[in-house]
């Protein structure tokens, strides 16, 4: 005993055995490591919990741009000495400098400190005065003077960095007037578009008479380019006069509003012999007349702003007999005064219109929304500009007061109902789901439905479940009640590996190996049920034939070894039959016969490869909860049930499964959530289509195979980044809800279970 | 046959036929992946055809298939077709035909055959000319061509072996050098210092290097020279073809080897396959920096996800007051393991990478920038993001293992008069072990297995470096990786030459599986001796 254990001797007493002092400082700092561990434990503890959850928090803080309203924050206003009122107006790229059309010609104003540069002075112009000026949002554009003439000019706004300060200047480019009306009318309303093959120049010269001019260039291969002018005069067949003319980029369609509330089409495809269409009423309301038109960035969408103040979006479209008619696609929130200004974004579908009395509306032609309302100070605008980014609107009013607003709208197309809803895109025949995030040209709309993927996620769900559900829970029934106990140890952790199983394996396996596979041999694959199911059953009456000697070796519980070699036969049976059905009932190939029948066509990768590749990730899971809830019924229910004299069959079907049903429906939506959310799977044995059909020999394109495939490609803080995070939170949302739901229920059986 | 039915016997046999059928998949998939990722090493022998309208083509056997022959009469005499792996692709354009057996006239196994693996170009079949030496020939005809190949191959094969060396040791470090010290100058001109001592010092240093690399250069280009040996191979259709030695990865003729020879060759092709690089964009050559990068993310990861899971765990079932709260947090850490792991990615990306490390870059490594450092995909963010898809695993696994602790066990210790600290350090933590253990394999498996989260969070088709290296810190954890799943799907699914690429995918796919059965038959292991532990430790 020589560890200083103390012996007491007997009547002394234990305080003097061991030394008190020692042992406190001791307890205290045993108890301290004790209080400091406690609360580390639930500091970290609750950290990583609220961490776990933050995910939710992190998605949704990304998403929640896309859903925020639009802002406007009004800028410094300034008073440019204008010689008269505003015409149109144009800004730069980093709103530094507004270009004012005056009669006198184009004037610069800083809208940062007022100043204004020396106005250029223009060709030619000798005692004419500017009377009108086509949209400057574009670039080019034409200056109708009074004497018939008219200009065209371009505004460029070159930027420098000179001691890496960023500065922009103004500058006017301009051409020779053309002569555009010899009757030398004013021209009020010129329009005007730029060709590859030259430009064509518009413009009313009386209340309905048209004149039009093309210049074509020719380059001789000696000498100096030759123009050509020609020369048109179309006549109307309208009410009303001619308020308002707009001419798209290509130069096919011009279109013409009157003070009647019509709108002409005058097709310019074959320049010669300029067909007009029927004129449509599109004012909204009878006695108002159209005051402005415009074309939405692409030049597909017309804006007819009327005098009423209604805004509607109108689209050419071709109909079923081959002929193009005009289709009002949005009206958006009208003014309360006549629509005076229109200018359109150079960078999506957004786009500004100002009435008589100071308002200025923000509108989103794919969404037909209008987004923001804001008010001049002061009386009316004469003119509006929209900033090329899209992050700023100008106004100017008659004497030369501008306004300026930042706004700050980055996901202006995104609206509940542009994800969810049907939209009516530019070149579409009507209202669809279209999910096309990228395109080819610079104009391109991204299209952003989230329907085809939520459809095609579900549909890829529903055919693993139409094959998981049965397996697994069939299998789960035999693994729980019938089967021994010894051959039940094997399978087990063989079902577990299954599911351990890498799911880009199985999707590498489904697209390669499958999917070609399964192309030969589709007629057996369907006929496998049926083929199955009878051999089996034969099977079991053919066993009672065998000798019972031979009969008893075969313990109850070890059927399934007998049943491999029969699911096998019965497998390479229904494939030679498949063959023969196809030869004789399909007409030789079922491929042919589907499309000439159903009017299917068959995808190599398609939902039945994906339906068996997802089924196999998704049985252990439906099997691993049922077999558990299945083997967990109380065992005197089922020694009940026996010795009344119920079989086992009848015992598991009438008694095990109904207690165990609430536990297998809680393995279904686990199986469910799993198959909703599985990438690599879905990913590499579906074409990636997002289609819209149930046909199960079609692809899909998933919500999860979409995030994997776009998300590295997508820009930081774009909308497509957004709405890929917003995928994300639906996965989340769909899997989570699923799962707790199954959570409680699978809680609740158990606590029934006690019970029992 | 009525009392049958109504007994249901039929049923329990039809119920046992779906978990025959289950079993049957698991075991074919199996299978499946094993013959395919096996056989592909294997040197089958070469075999020459000559069809009926005078072509010869030579190659390896690939398959034989069933010739579809839709609207044929019943009866007709089913005909066979082979899939010939003709290799040759500089001169062919395709690896791969097929061949009716029908219009084969001759077929023939040439025991002097060559099958040369190259390092471009994919695989060369034919027979030996001879072997020149610049101009000169120095062997003529197969058998002395092969044994001329055989003196000259390992001296050009060291020459590449030592061009790889420089190029990637050495002038590898003198670029790494170069970018730091730019990267360094560019941190001081950001402070606002463009000139003084420091600035002409890493000038200085920086001429150094661009010399060293100078002279690297010349003797890149002195070892290019050296190796001037080529092979002169006639393909089966008299083409003749010149074949530097430098070219070529291993020569040999399967015809004329044994079994014995057979064997070597395939255990060198399997350990080139485990510790190669890969070649001609990952369809040759091996997976080694796949192999590594999986398991440094995995180990990075456990190293993230053990004490952190064990906390939680410990917090939820030793510590929090058990009430509806607990419950609600346990059934969401719960759910937590059945939300998609793509969606996990999401908030790697959207979290770790741009949020965390956005805000490193702009920190730390402002001279870097616009070029991110830690704001785009790398090792670190891919092992976090698994991490987090982990953890629900270790938390149920160790709170399992703590529920299964005997309180007997706690309450002797407490009437010791430990304090709860002492208990749960001494007492629990050890019992609980080897279930913290289950759940950390079972997360390893998982975490091997996962490739869409990581998809987005960091990996790459083809890295060009590994995490780790010879450079100061040695780790990178900002680095992008190559991993197994990931090479899988982009092998089998982006490769522009997928017939040739397919054996490689399979090979992939079973290493993948090996890794990941291991693990969870590890996992199950180790949780059966926990379960008879338990069962005798009860009182």
């Amino acid at each position: 005993m020589a560890d200083g254990t103390k012996f007491l001797a007997p009547g002394e007493s234990y305080d003097t055995a061991r030394p008190r002092a020692v042992s406190r400082e001791r307890v205290g700092r045993r108890r301290l490591i004790d209080q400091v561990a406690r609360r580390l434990v639930t500091l970290g503890g609750v950290t990583i919990i609220a961490s776990i959850l933050a995910i939710l928090v992190v998605i949704s803080a990304e998403v929640y741009p896309l859903i925020k309203p639009a802002t406007a924050s009004p800028e410094r206003t300034i008073t440019a000495g204008l010689d008269s009122t505003p015409l149109a107006a144009a800004v730069d790229e980093y709103r530094e400098i507004a270009a004012l059309v005056t009669a006198s010609g184009v004037h610069f104003v800083s809208i940062t400190d007022g100043t204004e540069s020396p106005a250029t002075p223009l060709n030619g112009l000798n005692s004419a005065r500017v009377v009108g000026a086509s949209p400057l949002g574009s670039g080019s554009f034409v200056l109708g003077l009074s004497d018939g003439r008219v200009i065209p000019a371009e505004v460029k706004f070159p930027v420098s960095f000179p001691d890496g300060r960023r500065r922009v200047d103004a500058e006017l480019a301009m051409q020779d007037p053309i002569t555009v009306d010899p009757e030398r009318h004013p021209i009020t309303r010129p329009a005007y578009a730029s060709t590859p093959n030259g430009p064509v120049i518009a413009a009313a010269v009386s209340s309905k008479e048209l004149t039009l001019v093309t210049v074509t260039e020719t380059k001789p291969l000696i000498g100096s380019p030759v123009k050509q002018e020609s020369c048109q005069r179309i006549s109307l067949p309208v009410d009303g006069e001619i308020t308002a003319l707009a001419l798209d980029g290509r130069g096919e369609d011009l279109f013409a509003g009157t003070s009647s509330g019509q709108v002409a089409r005058v097709d310019l495809r074959d320049p010669n012999s300029p067909k007009i269409a029927e004129p449509v009423d599109a004012a909204g309301r009878v006695g108002t007349g159209v005051s402005a038109l415009g074309f939405l960035n692409g030049d597909r969408t017309l804006v007819v702003g009327s005098s009423s103040g209604a805004v509607s979006s109108w689209q050419v479209l071709q109909t079923a007999g081959g002929d193009r008619r005009l289709v009002k696609i949005h009206d958006f929130a009208p003014h309360a005064d006549a629509v005076v200004g229109f200018a359109s974004s150079r960078r999506d579908k957004g786009f500004v219109t100002a009435d008589a009395s100071g308002v200025v509306h923000l509108h989103y032609g794919t969404t037909g929304q209008t987004l923001l309302t804001v008010k001049t100070e002061g009386d009316g605008v004469t003119a509006v500009a929209f900033a090329p980014k899209a992050d700023g609107i100008i106004a100017v009013n008659a004497a030369g007061r501008l306004s300026h607003w930042t706004v700050r709208n980055p996901h202006p197309e995104i609206t509940w109902k542009s994800l969810f809803g049907k939209v009516w895109y530019e070149g579409y025949a009507a209202p669809a789901y279209v999910w096309q995030s990228t395109g080819g040209t610079d104009d391109f709309e991204a299209k952003f439905s989230l329907v085809p993927l939520i459809y095609g996620t579900l549909k890829g769900t529903f055919y693993a479940l139409l094959l998981a559900i049965p397996l697994a829970l069939l299998g789960a029934l035999y693994a729980s009640q019938f089967m021994h106990p010894t051959l039940k140890g094997i399978l087990k952790p063989t079902i577990e590996i299954m599911a351990a199983l890498p799911s880009v394996v199985l999707g590498f396996l489904a697209g390669l190996w499958l999917a070609p596979l399964v192309e030969q041999v589709v007629p057996g694959l369907f006929l496998m049920p049926l083929v199955l199911t009878p051999l089996i059953l034969g099977g079991v009456y053919c066993w009672r034939f065998v000798p019972p000697a031979l009969r008893k070796r075969l313990r109850h519980g070890t059927e399934i070894a007998l049943l491999i070699p029969i699911v096998l036969f019965g497998a390479w049976l229904s494939f030679r039959l498949g063959g023969l059905v196809e030869r004789v009932l399909l007409s030789g190939d079922y491929r042919t016969w589907l499309l000439n029948v159903l009017g299917l066509t068959y995808d190599q990768r398609n939902s039945l490869v994906v339906g068996f590749a997802m089924g196999f990730a998704v049985i252990p899971i439906i099997f691993t909860i049922a077999e558990d809830s299945l083997a967990n019924v109380p065992q005197h229910l089922i020694a009940g049930s026996l010795a009344l004299g119920a079989t086992r069959w009848q015992t598991a079907i009438r008694i095990v499964l109904p207690t165990a049903s609430s536990g297998i429906f809680s393995g279904i939506m686990i199986g469910f959530g799993r198959a909703v959310g599985e990438t690599m799977i879905v990913l590499m044995a579906t074409g990636n289509t997002p289609v819209m059909n149930w046909s199960i020999f079609s692809g899909f394109r998933a919500l999860s195979a979409n995030i994997a495939v776009e998300l590295p490609e997508a820009p930081e803080g774009g909308t497509l980044f957004r709405v890929l995070f917003l995928a994300a939170l639906l996965l989340f949302a769909m899997t989570f809800v699923v799962n707790t739901a199954a959570e409680i229920v699978r809680l609740r059986l158990r606590r029934k279970y006690q019970q029992l | 046959m009525n009392r049958l039915w109504k007994g249901g016997e039929p049923f329990i046999w039809l119920t046992g036929a779906a978990l025959a059928f289950s079993l049957i998949m698991v075991a074919g998939l199996v299978i499946l992946v094993l013959v395919n990722g096996l056989g592909f090493f294997w040197p089958s022998s070469v075999v020459r055809v000559r069809l009926d309208d005078g072509r010869a083509l030579m190659g390896q056997v690939t398959e034989r298939e069933q010739v579809p022959q839709p609207g044929a009469p019943p009866g007709t005499p089913v005909r066979y077709r082979i899939q010939l792996k003709v290799g040759n692709r500089d001169l062919y354009g395709a690896d791969f035909v097929w061949i009716d057996e029908a219009k084969i006239v001759q077929r023939d196994e040439p025991v002097d055959a060559l099958l040369v693996e190259r390092r471009e170009w994919g695989n060369l079949y034919g027979f030996i000319q001879g072997v020149r030496d610049g101009d000169r020939e120095i062997a003529q005809g197969p058998a002395e061509g092969w044994n001329s190949l055989q003196v000259h191959l390992p001296d050009a094969q060291a020459v590449v072996d030592e061009i790889r060396r420089v190029e990637k040791k050495e002038i590898g470090a003198i670029n790494y050098a170069q970018e730091r010290l730019r990267l360094h100058m560019k941190k001081l001109a950001l402070e606002g210092r463009q000139d003084g001592a420091e600035v002409q010092r890493l000038q200085e240093e920086m001429t150094q290097w661009s010399a060293r690399y100078r002279d690297r250069e010349s003797r890149l280009a002195e070892l290019r020279e050296r190796s001037r040996y080529a092979l002169v191979v006639v393909t089966a259709d008299n083409q003749t073809k010149e074949l530097p030695l430098a070219q070529i990865v291993r020569a040999y003729r399967p015809n004329a080897m044994g079994l014995a020879a057979k064997t070597g060759l395939y255990l060198s092709k399997v350990w080139e396959f485990v510790a190669g690089e890969p070649r001609e964009s990952n369809t040759e050559g091996g997976v080694f920096p796949a192999i590594f990068g999986t398991v440094m993310m995995v180990m990075i990861m456990s190293l993230f996800v053990t004490p952190l899971g064990v906390l939680a765990a410990f917090y939820l079932r030793e510590y929090a007051k058990q009430g509806p709260f607990v419950s609600a947090v346990r059934i969401a850490v719960n759910n937590l393991a059945g939300v998609p792991s793509i969606v996990f990615g999401v908030f790697g990306v959207g979290f770790f990478i741009y949020f965390v490390g956005g805000s490193i870059d702009r920190l730390l490594y402002p001279e870097a920038l616009p070029t991110p450092t830690f704001g785009t995909g790398g090792i670190l963010w891919a092992s976090l993001t698994l991490a987090l898809l982990t953890v629900p695993v270790v938390i149920v696994a160790t709170e399992e293992g703590l529920a299964a602790i005997p309180g007997g066990l706690r309450e002797a210790s407490l009437a010791l008069g430990t304090t709860k600290f002492e208990t749960t350090w001494r007492v629990v933590l050890p019992a609980v072990m080897p279930s913290v253990l289950t759940g950390l394999i079972l997360a390893m498996a998982r975490a091997a297995g996962e490739v869409a989260p990581l998809m987005i969070t960091g990996v790459v088709k083809l890295a060009p470096a590994l995490p780790v290296d010879g450079f100061w810190p040695f780790v990178h954890l900002e680095r992008k990786f190559m991993h197994l799943g990931f090479h899988i799907y982009d092998v089998g699914f982006q490769s522009p030459n997928v017939d040739a690429a397919r054996p490689m995918v399979y090979t992939t796919a079973l290493l993948l599986l090996l890794i990941v059965l291991i693990l969870n038959l590890t996992a199950i292991l180790v949780r059966n001796r926990l379960r008879k532990r338990y069962a005798l430790a009860m009182f």
